[in-house]
């Protein structure tokens, strides 16, 4: 067990990486400075686990590694060879792909240590020789690189995969195990390319460490592996093997391991229950993977789906998400209504009794034949259905209880959608500008050619505006900002202005329907809602205008305002509608003004539905034909998702209106969507051409369902709301006729329920302090998370603070180390002949390396080397946290430039080190860093690099 | 599958579902895919994991990738010997990182994969030029091609090294929540 201290890569690297071979350990046998800085290095180390333990505050999390750290190693000979095995990591990552791992897999298995091996099993060291040389002797940078890059995702690994639940406070819970799994499974596949070195043997012999050593350390490895992943629930394994950042075999090995695992741990617990249990767990594995493909079957137009992504991104694909989500919510409601209010209905068989005759254009008003129906609250009945003793259904509960239930469920989903949208979406300000049109911006789900051709010159031309649009911005004078402001002002007066004049016309035609009611003409009733979708229609066209008068500097500031517009417009004619409803025809107790209100609520639906299908022939076919025929510079129009997504959300707001004016009005409401879909996606197809500004779609579609919640969802409930406890139910119709209001129901409820009910609902229910103490708790809460979030905010200024302030590091070691080499160079100067040679060449294919030419531009051998090193010893130490990944990448590239060196004694060997260390003791303090210790390290490595040579030669 | 022909045993498939983002029968259909990319390579019968691979140009040619700009990248970044060779356990492996439910960070890593253009684990000017020319058709003319990549990384560059490192992606991602639904390919 001479080599279980092994560093683990990141801190090794940063210690002796750069020197060569035997280097290192010699370094700190002769060099008292080198041992000095060594062991405050080692020490702060120690800080940083710390830190680390900290940061997790899990001992759990630190346990299986801490054998890591521990101080004894530094009296250890073997501590500092495994320095060395470090050394020229490069080398065994010479695999020209990033995954070198499965060849190790086989010769692991040789070995005899592995578990399960599943895959990979037979191809042994000897068959990967010849590749394996091949590979990396003539295209060393290339190979090289690409296994460093595998590299680098172990040693980021662990900050990659964040846990499970990052929100959930530090805990010892095994919530955090996830994470530790990855860090030891990383270590673990480091270490499983062991065997990979052809002449390893020697290389091993040389350095007094055999076989053995290595493989002992490769099962402590796979121990700490397998007991985490057994730990874990099924479930979380599951999860963390999958999002392990490597190749379909590696994972299958890794999950082969943990099934053995268990199952001996199964069979040594209880020997008869392990067959049960295995086969139990199998089973339930095989349930919920079915029941995935059965949810997948269930999922609605999925083909569709895929087309109108590729065709058009994911910003339309969106729209058709949205309606499909709003398609459920009906279906839903449909369900619940159905089944709690309509089948007791029809059992209690108080059917109805219609005497109207069908004459057709009930199906545009809803009034007449439809009367009387259950389509209507004045269908329904006040009666208990069934015979008192035994069989009771209470009607009025039943209808109360079924909105209410409902009403809550979707405002559950509605927040948590919300929620979870929020979280993902706005968690930090949006990214914006070059570097994310280039990386993040494009759609991979595009797959048709036209679209692909007319996205490529959209972004083409977004660059090109934005590259104007910035050096325009920087000479806009006062006087132009001012005309901007008063352009905003006006337009905006002029909106709201609109909106007003809107609403009033309708209020007072719809006192003016009433009238035509009352003398019996059917037709006249259809004026109000052709005039409210009129509205609904033209309005949000003359908003559009105004875009070509406003200018915004920013251009989601123009898609907020018209959306904020939209809205208000909306919504303002829906609330005066409800309140026209609410004080006209509510105070009209003779008549069934429940069914009244329901059947005005079926006409604006339905006729939404006809100016919808009119919207998509006006707004989308016409002007297709225009843009193509008559007026070419209109071009053919883009599908506006805005637009779209607002109606869609205004038939949504109705649909829960009439929630309890009118039961079964989903049904409608299910018919129009999904006809709606149709249509959408004909017209899509044939007439629109791509959006041209891309992205965003995630942040707007949050947008969406926020609006869904806020006017919409939370207008329908307080209108529901308002009518169920305060307005007085029709006398001669309806389940609640003949009660002060609909919500004195629960109070009769109340009078004959028994003990606990009663209580429960005079002490919840009815109780101010309960509400009071809630809502205080609440408000502590809220102040509290708000606190903790303005907590976070500070922190990730600070993080991005300090890693600025590591590059600046960087940079200052950066060009101390290159004055510290020319003064060297100048009182040193009498390097070995052939090594110099041999340095020569390597430093040339390190030059050669794209991406570190500028680094170090005038650094020469043998000195740059080492510098190097010594500059790298630095860095890990002060990495903050963040960037510890970044480290990881960054690292790789200098394995190239040692793989390239062609005297390594010792390739092999390297390959022995199990590489991957946990990335987490990276962490640490930039405070307690110092560079004058470093650099005397890197002196000293300097000075033990020339003692080497002699040695040598 | 039970009824023609057994292309998995159920061990396999409980090793794709449990390792991978896909259900039993995405896996067939997966299959299936791969078998049309090359049907005269790629055996109907795996059940004794057959050592098959199928080239790169076949890959690219798939119409989920045909129009892709970084078709060539995206392949490469998951074949397994590194020359554009997809294995049907690559395959699978590719589509379940660009699938619906990878997380971010696993899209993270292979989609930095994708834009290291020169594989030296930095997204430097020169990843950023090539990334830029494929995306815009090479509109834009040289100045103008240097100077976005030049700003692009003067935003997203935290550490000050003139190149984008994998820290710096990640953290430019975590801000652009639309990469999760971008980066993804459904199959």
């Amino acid at each position: 067990m001479r080599c279980k201290r092994l560093y683990p890569e990141e801190e090794t690297a940063g210690l002796a990486v750069c020197s060569r071979d035997t280097i290192a350990y010699r370094l700190f046998h002769r060099n008292e400075i080198a041992f000095d800085s060594f062991v405050e290095t080692q020490t702060r180390h120690q800080r940083v686990r710390r830190h680390h333990i900290w940061k997790h505050s899990t001992e759990q999390k630190c346990q299986p590694m801490s054998h890591y750290y521990s101080n004894e190693g530094i009296g250890n000979p073997a501590y500092y060879e495994s320095d060395t095995l470090e050394v020229d990591r490069g080398f065994s990552r010479g695999f020209p792909h990033s995954n070198p791992y499965d060849a190790g897999q086989g010769s692991w298995h040789v070995m005899g240590a592995g578990v399960g091996m599943g895959s990979g099993g037979g191809r042994g060291p000897a068959e990967m020789l010849p590749a394996y040389s091949a590979a990396t002797v003539p295209t060393p940078s290339v190979g090289v690189s690409r296994g460093g890059w595998r590299e680098s995702w172990r040693d980021s690994a662990s900050v990659l995969i964040s846990p499970v639940h990052p929100s959930n406070p530090p805990t010892e819970t095994p919530r955090w195990q996830p994470q530790q799994s990855y860090t030891v499974s990383m270590r673990l596949l480091g270490s499983r390319r062991m065997s990979l070195f052809p002449g390893g043997a020697a290389a091993l012999d040389r350095l007094g460490l055999t076989e053995e050593d290595i493989q002992d350390e490769m099962e402590n490895e796979e121990q700490d592996l397998v007991k985490n992943l057994v730990a874990m629930s099924t479930k979380d394994s599951d999860t963390a093997i999958r999002g392990l950042p490597m190749s379909f075999s590696e994972k299958k090995y890794i999950r082969s391991q943990v099934l053995a695992h268990r199952s001996t741990k199964q069979k040594h617990q209880f020997t008869c229950c392990a067959d049960c249990s295995g086969q139990i767990s199998m089973f339930v594995r095989r349930l919920r993977a079915g029941s995935g493909s059965v949810r997948q079957a269930l999922a609605l137009w999925q083909g569709f789906m895929k087309e109108v992504s590729g065709k058009f991104g994911s910003g339309v694909l969106s729209y058709f998400l949205f309606l499909k989500w709003l398609l459920m919510f009906n279906v839903f409601s449909f369900l619940v209504n159905f089944g709690f209010i309509t089948i007791p209905q029809l059992v209690s068989g108080d059917a109805f009794t219609n005497t109207a005759k069908f004459n057709g254009l009930e199906l545009l008003t809803g009034m007449g034949f439809f009367n009387n129906t259950i389509m209507f609250y004045g269908g329904y009945s006040a009666d208990v259905v069934g015979q008192p003793p035994n069989a009771i259904y209470n009607m009025q509960l039943a209808y109360l209880l079924t909105i209410a239930v409902y009403m809550v469920l979707c405002g559950g989903s509605l927040i948590y959608s919300m929620a979870t949208s929020f979280k993902s979406n706005f968690v930090l300000e949006g990214a914006s500008g070059g570097a994310w049109t280039l990386l993040c911006s494009w759609d991979f789900r595009v797959v048709n050619e036209r679209a692909v051709r007319q996205r490529k010159a959209n972004l083409a031309v977004q660059l090109k505006e934005s590259l104007s649009e910035k050096a325009q911005q920087d000479q806009l004078s006062s006087s132009e900002k001012l005309k901007r402001v008063g352009v905003h002002l006006a337009i905006w007066l002029l909106a709201t202005g609109l909106a007003i004049g809107a609403c009033a016309a309708i209020y007072f035609l719809s006192a003016y329907e009433q009238k035509q009611i009352v003398k019996g003409s059917d037709a006249a009733t259809l004026l109000v809602p052709f005039v409210v979708s009129l509205v609904n229609l033209v309005v949000p066209l003359i908003y559009s205008l105004f875009n070509k008068i406003e200018h915004f500097s920013n251009p989601r500031m123009q898609v907020y305002a018209v959306i904020i517009r939209n809205v208000f417009l909306k919504m303002s004619i829906l609330g005066i509608l409800c309140y026209y409803w609410m004080n006209n025809v509510a105070h009209k107790p003779d008549t069934c003004w429940e069914s009244s209100v329901g059947q005005s609520l079926y006409r604006l639906v339905v006729v939404d539905f006809f100016f919808l299908l009119l919207g998509s022939f006006f707004g989308e076919f016409l002007s297709n034909v225009i843009g193509t025929t008559c007026v070419p510079s209109l071009g053919v129009p883009e599908f506006d998702i805005a637009r779209n997504v607002l109606d869609l959300i205004y038939s949504q707001t109705l649909a829960w209106i009439s929630l309890y004016f009118s039961p079964l009005l989903t049904v409608i409401q299910i018919f129009k969507f999904f006809i709606l879909f149709y249509v959408k996606k004909v017209s899509l197809m044939h007439n629109c051409q791509p959006p041209r500004k891309s992205g965003r779609a995630a942040q707007m579609q949050t947008i969406f369902i926020a609006l869904l919640f806020l006017p919409s969802y939370v207008g329908a409930l307080s209108v529901v709301a308002y009518t169920v406890w305060s307005l007085k139910p029709s006398a001669s119709c309806g389940p609640f006729r003949g009660l002060r209001n609909p919500f004195a129901v629960v109070e009769k409820w109340m009078a004959v329920e028994q003990d606990w009910v009663v209580w429960i609902y005079e002490q919840v229910i009815r109780s101010e302090l309960f509400f009071f103490l809630i809502s205080l708790i609440v408000l502590v809460l809220t102040y509290f998370f708000w606190q903790l979030k303005e907590g976070r905010r500070l922190l990730i200024i600070q993080l991005r603070q300090r890693i600025a302030n590591e590059g600046k590091d960087k940079a200052f070691l950066l060009e101390k180390l290159q004055k510290l080499q020319k003064s060297n160079r100048s009182s040193a100067g009498k390097p070995k002949t052939r090594m110099n040679n041999q340095r020569n060449v390597s430093n040339r294919q390190w030059y050669a390396e794209p991406g570190h030419e500028e680094a170090l531009p005038d650094s020469r051998p043998p000195i740059s080397e080492s510098g190097f090193g010594g500059m790298r010893a630095a860095i890990p130490g002060s990495r903050p946290p963040m960037s510890e990944s970044g480290f990881g990448v960054s690292e790789s590239g200098f394995g190239g430039m040692r793989a390239a060196v062609p005297d390594m004694g010792l390739n092999g060997l390297r390959a022995a080190v199990p590489q991957s260390g946990p990335p987490a003791q990276l962490r640490a303090d930039p405070a307690s860093s110092t560079p004058s210790g470093l650099i005397q390290a890197m002196l000293a490595r300097q000075q033990a690099e020339q003692d080497d040579d002699d040695y040598d030669y | 599958m039970g009824n023609k022909q057994t292309i998995f045993t159920d061990e396999q498939l409980d090793a794709y579902q449990d390792c991978t983002f896909f259900t039993r029968k995405e896996i067939l259909r997966l299959h299936g895919r791969y078998h049309e990319l090359a049907p005269h390579l790629v055996p109907l019968d795996y059940t004794n994991d057959p050592d098959v691979k199928v080239p790169l140009p076949l890959i690219v040619n798939m119409p989920e990738l045909k129009e892709n700009p970084f078709r060539d990248q995206i392949v490469q970044a998951f074949s397994e010997d590194g020359l554009g060779n997809l294995s049907f356990n690559d395959f699978v492996d590719m589509f379940s990182v660009l699938s619906e439910m990878a997380p971010r960070e696993l899209k993270a890593i292979y989609a930095f994969k994708v834009y290291d253009f020169n594989v030296d684990n930095f997204i430097c000017k020169e990843d950023l030029e090539k990334t830029l020319n494929k995306l815009t058709k090479e509109d834009l003319t040289p100045e103008e091609v240097s100077l976005v990549c030049e700003k692009s990384i003067e935003e997203a560059d935290l550490d000050g090294d003139n190149k984008l490192s994998f820290a710096d992606f990640e953290n430019m991602i975590s801000r652009a929540p639309d990469f999760l639904s971008t980066f993804h390919i459904r199959i």
